[in-house]
């Protein structure tokens, strides 16, 4: 069963993360008043992108590395995720500092490419995705260590239990964080500065093409169910059903939700300016600091 | 505030409801009036050439290629669909259609010619002259882009006041290497 | 003594025997010729009465008077006079002064005439290569009349447009020749220090497609405005009016007062979707495609609407010299009405959703800042000059076609930035429904069987000239025609709102973040078609050259590293 479950936690991060997109690409075309394209429209894209030709524009092994670091590392993050509240075969390897380790360096692989291809929007793109992950990350980890201080332990389904506390205020005052957070998490509008299509092209995935791209797609998609996934499988698990398969139905209507509400603040949003979203960040992160002082003395 | 404004967002989208159309799965039919592929009445048209002289695209092409028998022909991918020939057709044989899906692999679909048999003058024997320079010719010899609608290419031709030398010096002349770094 | 006779006595006075004689022209219009070296005084002689300048025309008139003739016009916003200086240079020395260092605005008109005709301009500051491709061989002047229109030199390869250095500390992002925030190909070569604009070049005229070559070798007088029509893809009816009304300003025509009031209609109709258009797009710009859509989606009526008015949905094609082709009934006139009081109320809607809006605020308040003095500088028009605090709009000023019996108001804004640009255009959605309706009552009086068009009695005379002023939606676009023989003009300019404007971009740029870029440069809604219409056929063979993919690779490595 522990072996098991870190294919139920794969299987699961894979088929439902393009289902999701097409989720937001859907919700977003009816505020835009368009019939928008179908919801396994994003399964295509991807399968499409795949079978194009891997066009390389930079002769570096960085550029070639880069989207399969991005992926492995981002597989790896939901490989170790607890499934139904349990641990796994790898959870005895793998703690809560290997998660955000790994998420980290699903980032930054993003950025080694985009630095690599030597592209001008690249590296802007990239220069505005350095300032979003230091902005970012401290509120993650802040989230996942007030739940580790809680229980009082390393270990992933301890930590997420803790999060899950609701009997305390740090509980609700990091919740508000992380929803506040969220939008900037799975970088939608007003929070896609990185990508930016109508100022930099894309920005890191601009040299990407083909399969490359493709995993850079994947990776983001993954990376944004694991966010929504993180307020269902953690803020909300106590609302959690005995029965697996239930467990993970309720963990799936709970990331649909959230994903509308993501494309309904995105959709109603114009693109804040870098130098905006970082003062913005930086509210974020004093404010989860406190969640975690909060958490510490007991509160 | 701020929420107040995204809901009044929201409520557009709400009431407008799906505007988009599933176009070219359902047809979308054009208004009355529409200018679409002008249509020839080969019935009505007398060969005047009001059409030919008058097309600013220059897409209608007349010639006559024996005593009797003239050639109209009008080749729809220069069109701007103005419309200019139907107001001037004197016998109203040119009526502008509603079809707008006009592209095409194959120019003779969007193609139409005309061959008209012409009567000749009782008194000279003939009625066209094709030696004389007239604005017909002119039609041939001037142009846009591909200047022969007959043969359908570009010709490269010089109206009669250039200078033959200042064509040379284009030829012959010396390109800019690459530019120092 | 109005201000058209001060004007000429003045410079009569002034000028001495450099002035050298006047035109009979309608009170509103002043041509005089006068020496070339009276030129430079003569403007800033103009100038210090309060004239705005707006573009320099020049044409090859060896076969006449063995001479190059340049024309500066300068308007008269508050007296509705436009003035044209017109001076000869001898056509085997073509020189003049250059009025760059008094009137910056001057600047592209000069390069354009050192490109075109090889007039040399004494004392310009910048004089780079403006309208021709970069591989197109000196010394051969296309719009000189021994130029055939169809020349076809051979195109040359690794010919490069030589830009600036970038100034020290910075680095260079190319915006262009493609960029999704650039609708056309344009290239701005944009110097950035971190995130910071310090400054940019503009290189453009790429696609330049020779229609004013054209309307002067090929097409005759009532081709033109079918093809003046494409000059813009949006504010076509403006081009094409425009030429009409140039046309018959110099052949002394007076068109039917119903078709006077149908081209305001078609005007008025092309303003209202072109604002939708650009507020839609400058939502897109910053991020908010819900605005983009929705206002799209309110635009989309009034295609509609004009595709059953007049047969298209943009190229309307109704404007011929002396009139328009199609009438606006009784039962088309309700329709319009009916589409408007549609339009009225979801703009209004919409309007109320987003002008509070903080957000909207954050990305366009104090962005892309330009004072009323640089304004003047730069001689701007349109939507942009009013969000800076400058009330001119040529409809009022220069009142054209029916404008002079309608009433509306000019919006102005005093922010000078892009919201203020956004204000500017979502007010004038308003007035421009509000001058519809008059003018279809208007229409509803006048007998409905008026002929629409003006028969033309006998051919138009040679060598006379008319200038004429629309104000597009994005400014006021200036036609100058010089009648000719052959049932064509002899010369023919079009001046679009983006030429002016375009011109102060980087100087809007500056010290602005480059996530602003593409609002600042969307706000004064460039349009590139308008800006390059003219010159040169520019026909490249059409050579295929199979590249490998690797030296593709190579090539586009090497052009993004070689800065």
């Amino acid at each position: 069963m522990k072996i098991v479950a870190v294919f139920i936690n794969l299987v699961f991060f894979l088929l439902l993360a393009p289902f999701l997109e097409g989720v937001m690409r859907k919700i977003t075309a009816r505020v835009q008043s368009r019939q928008g394209p179908p919801l396994y429209q994003p399964y295509l894209d991807l399968l499409k992108l795949l079978r194009k030709e891997n066009l390389v524009s930079a002769e570096n092994w960085a550029f070639r590395l880069a989207p399969l670091l991005a992926f492995a590392s981002m597989l790896a993050a939901v490989a170790i995720l607890p499934l139904h509240g349990q641990e796994n075969i790898l959870s005895h390897e793998a703690d809560l500092m290997t998660l955000i380790y790994l998420l980290t360096l699903s980032g930054f692989s993003v950025l080694i490419g985009a630095l690599s291809s030597g592209n001008p929007f690249g590296s802007v793109g990239a220069s505005r995705e350095m300032m979003t992950i230091i902005m970012l990350e401290p509120v993650l980890a802040m989230t996942i260590i007030l739940g580790a201080v809680r229980n009082g332990t390393m270990s992933l389904p301890g930590a997420l239990q803790g999060v899950a506390s609701t009997e305390s205020f740090s509980y609700f005052l990091m919740l508000a964080v992380y929803l506040l957070a969220l939008q900037a998490f799975v970088s939608r509008q007003p929070f896609d500065i990185p990508e930016a299509e109508v100022e930099i092209l894309e920005g890191p995935y601009i040299e990407y093409s083909g399969p490359n791209y493709a995993l850079f797609r994947y990776t983001l998609n993954i990376k944004r169910t694991f966010y929504a996934w993180l307020l269902a499988g953690g803020f909300l698990s106590f609302l959690r059903p005995a029965n697996l398969f239930l467990d993970l139905l309720l963990q799936t209507a709970l990331i649909i939700l959230l994903f509308g509400l993501i494309s309904v603040v995105g959709a109603t949003h114009p693109r804040f300016r870098i130098d905006q979203a970082i003062k913005y960040y930086a509210l974020l992160i004093v404010l989860s600091l406190l969640a975690v002082g909060l958490g510490v003395s007991g509160l | 505030m701020w929420l107040w404004n995204k809901i009044k967002q929201l409520a557009i989208s709400w009431k407008s409801g799906v505007v988009t159309l599933r176009y070219p799965f359902e047809p979308r039919p054009a208004p009355a009036g529409f200018r679409g592929q002008p249509i020839w009445d080969h019935t009505k048209c007398i060969g005047c050439a009001g059409c030919a002289n008058h097309c600013p695209a220059r897409t209608i092409f007349l010639r006559d290629i024996c005593q009797e028998i003239r050639i109209l022909l009008y080749d729809s991918s220069r069109c701007t669909y103005c419309g200019r020939c139907a107001d001037l057709c004197p016998e109203k044989a040119i009526t502008m259609g509603d079809h707008y899906e006009l592209a095409t692999e194959n120019r003779p679909d969007i193609t139409q010619t005309i061959e008209l048999f012409m009567m000749t003058c009782q008194r000279c024997g003939r009625c066209y002259d094709l030696e004389i320079k007239n604005s017909l010719d002119k039609l041939h010899t001037l142009g846009y882009r591909y200047d022969s609608l007959e043969v359908g290419k570009v010709s490269r031709q010089n109206t009669a006041e250039f200078s033959p030398d200042l064509l040379e010096k284009t030829k012959t002349y010396e390109r800019p290497k690459q530019l120092e770094k | 003594m109005n201000k058209k006779e001060f004007l000429a006595g003045l410079l009569k006075d002034k000028l001495g025997s450099d002035f050298l004689g006047q035109e009979v022209s309608s009170d509103h219009r002043l041509f005089v010729d006068i020496e070339k070296e009276a030129l430079l005084p003569a403007v800033k002689l103009i100038l210090e009465q309060g004239g705005r300048y707006q573009v320099g025309i020049s044409y090859d008139d060896r076969k006449n008077h063995q001479s190059f003739a340049l024309i500066h016009t300068l308007a008269f916003d508050r007296d509705g006079l436009l003035v044209a200086l017109r001076a000869f240079a001898p056509g085997n020395n073509p020189e003049f002064d250059s009025i760059t260092p008094v009137v910056p605005g001057a600047g592209w008109s000069e390069r354009e005439y050192h490109d075109l005709l090889g007039l040399n301009f004494k004392g310009h500051p910048n004089p780079k290569r403006l309208v021709l491709s970069d591989d197109w061989p000196e010394g051969i002047y296309p719009l000189r009349q021994d130029v055939p229109h169809d020349l076809m030199p051979p195109s040359a390869e690794e010919v490069a447009f030589r830009l600036e250095q970038a100034p020290p500390g910075t680095s260079v992002i190319p915006f262009g020749p493609f960029h999704s925030s650039l609708h056309e190909p344009a290239h701005f070569s944009v110097y950035v220090d971190g995130e910071d604009i310090k400054g940019c070049e503009y290189r453009g005229f790429m696609t330049h497609r020779g229609i004013e070559k054209l309307g002067q070798t090929e097409l005759t007088y009532n081709d033109v405005p079918f093809v003046a029509e494409r000059i813009c893809g949006i504010c076509g009816s403006v081009h094409s009016t425009n030429y009409a009304q140039a046309v018959e300003a110099a052949a002394g025509l007076k068109i039917p007062q119903r078709a006077e009031f149908i081209r305001v209609v078609i005007l008025e109709l092309e303003r209202l979707h072109s604002h939708l258009l650009w507020l839609g797009v400058a939502g897109h710009l910053i991020g908010f495609d819900t605005v983009f859509m929705q206002a799209w989606r309110i635009r989309e009526k009034i295609m509609w609407l004009a595709e059953s008015l007049t047969g298209n949905r943009k190229t309307y094609g109704l404007i011929i010299i002396g009139g328009v082709r199609r009438n606006i009934t009784k039962e088309k006139a309700e329709d319009i009405r009916r589409v408007l009081q549609e339009v009225e109320k979801e703009t209004l809607t919409l309007e109320k959703a987003i002008i509070k809006d903080k957000t909207i605020h954050k990305r366009t308040r104090g962005v892309g800042y330009l004072s009323k003095e640089d304004a003047i500088k730069w001689n701007l028009v349109g939507p942009v000059a009013r969000a800076r605090g400058l009330d001119i709009d040529v409809r009022r000023d220069h009142p054209y076609a029916a404008y002079d019996e309608l009433k509306f108001d000019v919006p102005v804004a005093e922010t000078g930035d892009v919201w203020g640009t956004l204000v500017v255009r979502l007010k004038e959605i308003y007035e421009a429904i509000k001058i519809i309706r008059q003018c279809l009552d208007k229409l509803a009086i006048l007998p409905e069987n008026e002929p629409l068009a003006l028969e033309l009695e006998g051919p138009i005379p040679a060598g006379k000239q008319g200038l004429s002023v629309v104000e597009a939606p994005r400014g006021e676009a200036v036609h100058y025609v010089l009648t000719g023989e052959e049932n064509r003009p002899e010369r023919w300019r079009v001046r679009a709102p983006t030429y002016p404007n375009l011109q102060a971009v980087p100087d809007m740029l500056l010290n602005n973040k480059l996530a602003d870029f593409p609002i600042i440069v969307g706000s004064i809604d460039p349009c590139i078609s308008c800006t390059d219409r003219v010159m040169v056929v520019e026909l490249r063979e059409r050579r295929v050259r199979i590249v490998a993919r690797q030296e593709l690779e190579k090539i586009s490595r090497k052009m993004r590293l070689g800065r």
